[in-house]
């Protein structure tokens, strides 16, 4: 196993945020070069890391980042591997905002609401009917899916008192049903 | 708001649905579109979809929305706000040395993405009452979710059609 230096991190990074696909598109890379190639993790402590990361309240890929950039290159890599992951998406998004921004009142916008605004919001449509393909009815999660859904377009309750409700509402029934179905 | 009053809010919000692009948007319409109404429906719209066809972690479209707030340096600390929380990771890898079994947070997660399903359709219902104002929108809008999510073709190849068709029927029948 050869030693993992900043340049290093900063390619492979680099290499993760260029990849298509969102969070498993970047997982994909970050596997092949870690576990495969290199050799410096195994797929377990890989498989470990990534669980773990899904906990931490950024996005798992830039958990990653700041772990693997950390283990292998202390405070300066895990900023190397961030900056080196965001950086493609980030260019990408500020100079398309700046097109829209520049193109305002022409005839080209006109056209955005017939065009690629409709067809975003068919995106968060399916992005949401993915997210929910493991929800089955009935269960909690489709009562808390329900009762999100009324609650704000109905009630109008902020969403993050809605999601931190939900999260709490669920830890207390699942805790419940959970001993139920397995008596220690 | 100022950069960083629109940077710290992001880094909540995103802390609040766990760094999910998806599940973000119900959140940044309530608070910058509908609360603050700096942001239009339409820019949140355009961020998300060039955050569709992009590489790249799913949540770094709050760059555009960073950038249609405060120009590059609202992007820039819009990126910075939500890559920070990644650093909970290194106390977080000590910790779990020591205790392995993570019971309640993973029920408590389990319905943090429950109910960010529900918010993301509720904040799709009042995001088209502002999108899809015109029939064009609304076969536009269908197209593109049979292709996306039914076909599960290239989200970049689904925009490109979807946006074709629209262009399309707006060119043969301008008043639909």
């Amino acid at each position: 196993m050869k030693p993992i230096g900043l340049k290093d991190l900063f390619v492979i990074f680099l290499k993760a945020g260029l990849a298509f696909g969102g969070g498993l598109g970047i997982l994909a890379v970050l596997e092949e070069e870690f576990v495969t190639k290199r050799q410096a993790l195994t797929r377990e402590e890989f498989l470990t890391d990534y669980a773990l990361g899904r906990i931490v309240p950024s996005g798992t890929m830039s958990a990653l980042a700041a772990d693997f950039g950390a283990r292998f290159g202390g405070f300066p890599g895990s900023v190397i591997a961030l900056t080196a992951m965001v950086l493609p998406a980030f260019t990408l998004s500020v100079s398309l905002s700046a097109a829209y921004v520049y193109l305002a009142g022409t005839p080209v916008l006109a056209l955005l609401p017939l065009t690629i605004l409709p067809a975003a919001l068919a995106f968060i449509v399916a992005a949401a009917l993915r997210l929910g393909r493991d929800i089955t009815i009935p269960s909690v999660e489709a009562l808390l899916a329900a009762a999100a859904f009324i609650g704000s377009l109905v009630f109008r309750i902020s969403p993050a008192l809605l999601l931190v409700g939900g999260g709490i509402v669920s830890m207390v029934i699942l805790a419940f049903t959970e001993r139920a179905e397995n008596p220690a | 708001m100022n950069p960083l009053q629109v940077a710290l809010t992001i880094m909540v919000l995103n802390i609040l649905t766990f760094g999910n692009g998806p599940a973000l948007v119900p959140l940044l319409e309530e608070r910058f579109v509908t609360m603050e109404g700096i942001l239009t429906v339409d820019q949140l719209l355009y961020a998300f979809a060039i955050a569709r066809v992009m590489p790249g972690p799913a949540n770094a479209y709050v760059a555009s929305v960073g950038f249609f707030l405060n120009g590059l340096l609202g992007a820039a600390l819009a990126m910075v706000a939500i890559q920070l929380p990644a650093y909970l990771m290194l106390p977080l890898l000590r910790l779990h040395e020591r205790f392995s079994d993570v019971a309640g947070v993973k029920r408590f997660t389990r319905g943090l993405t429950a109910t960010s399903v529900g918010l993301i359709f509720a904040s799709t219902v009042s995001i088209g009452r502002n999108a899809i104002t015109s029939l064009t929108a609304a076969i536009v809008f269908v197209l593109a979710l049979v292709m996306a999510y039914l076909l599960k073709w290239n989200p970049l190849l689904s925009l490109a059609l979807a946006a074709l068709a629209g262009l399309a029927l707006h060119a043969a029948a301008p008043s639909l």
